[in-house]
């Protein structure tokens, strides 16, 4: 989003390490690789990934609860006293010259020894019919976004994953009602979100369904279930889990699995010397802001290590 | 720690980066209490910024006409050359303020990304006006408000930017039947619901034109 610091922004220097992406796995990665005197330049799409559309962060160590938002700026702040730039931009395709390699987006062209690739995921779409129809006109995949439109409205929402129960727990302030529609019997939030769901008595479960169809007029009024009922619901919230935004990693011949996740080893390496990767973008199991944070740092020391030629003035 | 404190501080703290002088006009409508709460919020922004920040306020209804402010309280940022670039119907609070800073820089000469592509690039692009719709909850907003108002500002008012707090002016969404933010149009033709990255609203602006 912004360019905290564009004093500080070079386009003609070869950057230590170059880290794609805009979440708290590429910030992690940036401050450690400042703090190993490199110099680091972040180039991401949306500052603040996904967690910055989380409405209450309460599992991050030392802080007992704060908003996504809040969370970033925090980050931001570390980024800034640090002087690390970041770029608000979009990297299409990297090649390799010589011992180095070249970062071009559409709007500038970028030199790094060393490359992270953090750029995370994107919320999965349900791919059935209306969805698209009413994306903005009643479907949407941010409720902190897009929650204050349904004030007093019956929403519901697609999913039955701990974000899908935090979801409904954050619209429940403000709507009438929510239904989590979920396609398994139970929904698979953590315990303590589960139990703040039970407890709410504007939120209903319907287990063992699937919505086979968004349906409307110039905005959504009802959707369809695979049982053929219907439920009458002014906004339809899809949260069904995220894919990762893996694509500039294929285009370089970076090997990833079935899922479009990079594989790295334990030191955040692909298979690609220079090239390492971290967060919700990699192919580790369990993603989380505090999980991606570790794979972050580990991949700025890996690139600190790879660079053996990086000096450290004390 | 009171929201309103942090967020006075963030003002207080990101204003430091202005180091040339700027001003911006507050167009006033007759509502008191919505001139009075953006007044203050600019308030906050004027003290901070070591009287680099003048804030000009507007209520005559010929000037107000002549800009075609029909929406208030409105900010704009004009030119030297009278001209408007950017147009602010929201509050430049909350998640809105270090995009608002950073425009508030590089308006006042600082430097600014997407100069270069968009001067290369200002013969194909027409006259244009973008409206981004948000919300003060949209954390994708400020983003797209970054980018938009660069734009407005690198091609000096050819392309004008429009930021619109739809909580604060329903009229207008109604009018786009708008219930998702971030809103993106372009010259009332071509919208983006959600995230839209600067390459594809440059890609809109030069008519799907190879871009140089």
């Amino acid at each position: 989003m912004f360019n905290i610091d564009m004093d500080s922004l070079d386009l003609e220097k070869t950057y230590d390490l170059i880290v794609l992406g805009g979440g708290p796995t590429a910030i992690a990665c940036a401050i450690y690789a400042a703090r190993f005197a490199m110099d680091v330049l972040i180039v991401g799409k949306v500052f603040g990934g996904l967690i910055a559309t989380t409405d209450i962060v309460e599992n991050y160590p030392g802080i007992t609860s704060i908003s996504g938002q809040g969370l970033m700026e925090m980050f931001k702040d570390h980024m800034n006293s640090l002087s690390i730039p970041y770029i608000s931009d979009e990297i299409r395709s990297i090649e390799n010259v010589e011992d180095y390699f070249v970062l071009h987006s559409f709007f500038q062209k970028f030199k790094a020894k060393s490359i992270c690739i953090a750029t995370g995921s994107e919320r999965r779409k349900l791919g059935i019919p209306g969805e698209n129809e009413f994306a903005g006109k009643g479907v949407s995949y941010c409720a902190t976004c897009d929650g204050p439109f349904y004030k007093d409205k019956v929403v519901c929402v697609i999913g039955g994953s701990d974000s899908a129960a935090k979801e409904a727990l954050f619209l429940a302030q403000n709507v009438e009602k929510v239904y989590i529609i979920y396609r398994k019997e139970e929904i698979r939030a953590e315990p303590i979100n589960k139990k703040r769901v039970y407890e709410n008595e504007k939120i209903e479960i319907i287990n063992n369904t699937n919505v086979v169809e968004i349906v409307g007029k110039t905005t959504v009024n009802h959707v369809i279930f695979d049982n053929g009922k219907e439920l009458e619901v002014d906004g339809v919230f899809i949260e069904i889990g995220s894919i990762p935004n893996s694509e500039i990693a294929q285009r370089i011949g970076t090997k990833i699995n079935e899922k479009g996740e990079i594989i790295i080893n334990r030191k955040s390496e692909t298979n690609m010397p220079g090239i390492f990767a971290a967060g919700d973008v990699a192919d580790a199991p369990f993603k989380q802001a505090i999980t991606g944070v570790a794979e972050g740092v580990i991949a700025a020391y890996s690139a600190f290590d790879y660079l053996k030629n990086v000096k450290i003035e004390y | 720690m009171p929201i309103a404190y942090v967020f006075n501080k963030l003002i207080r703290d990101e204003m430091v980066k202005l180091t040339k002088p700027v001003e911006l006009s507050l167009f006033m409508g007759r509502n008191i209490e919505d001139n009075d709460n953006v007044r203050s919020i600019l308030k906050i922004y004027e003290e901070s910024s070591n009287e680099l920040l003048s804030i000009k306020e507007v209520s005559n209804p010929v000037v107000s006409k002549n800009y075609e402010v029909n929406h208030f309280p409105a900010i704009l940022f004009i030119n030297d050359k009278v001209k408007e670039i950017i147009r602010y119907l929201a509050k430049p609070f909350g998640a809105e303020i270090r995009p608002f800073v950073e425009t508030l820089t590089i308006f006042s000469g600082d430097k600014n990304y997407y100069e270069v592509v968009i001067k290369e690039n200002i013969e194909k692009i027409k006259p244009s006006i973008i409206k981004v719709m948000i919300t003060n909850s949209c954390v994708y907003c400020p983003e797209i408000i970054t980018f938009v108002n660069k734009f407005a500002i690198a091609s000096n008012g050819k392309i004008q930017s429009v930021i619109i707090d739809i909580m604060a002016h329903s009229d207008i969404a109604e009018s786009y039947d708008v219930s998702s933010v971030p809103y993106t149009v372009i010259n009332d033709k071509k919208s983006f619901i959600g995230m839209v990255g600067p390459e594809e609203v440059l890609q809109e602006l030069i008519g799907g034109d190879k871009i140089v």
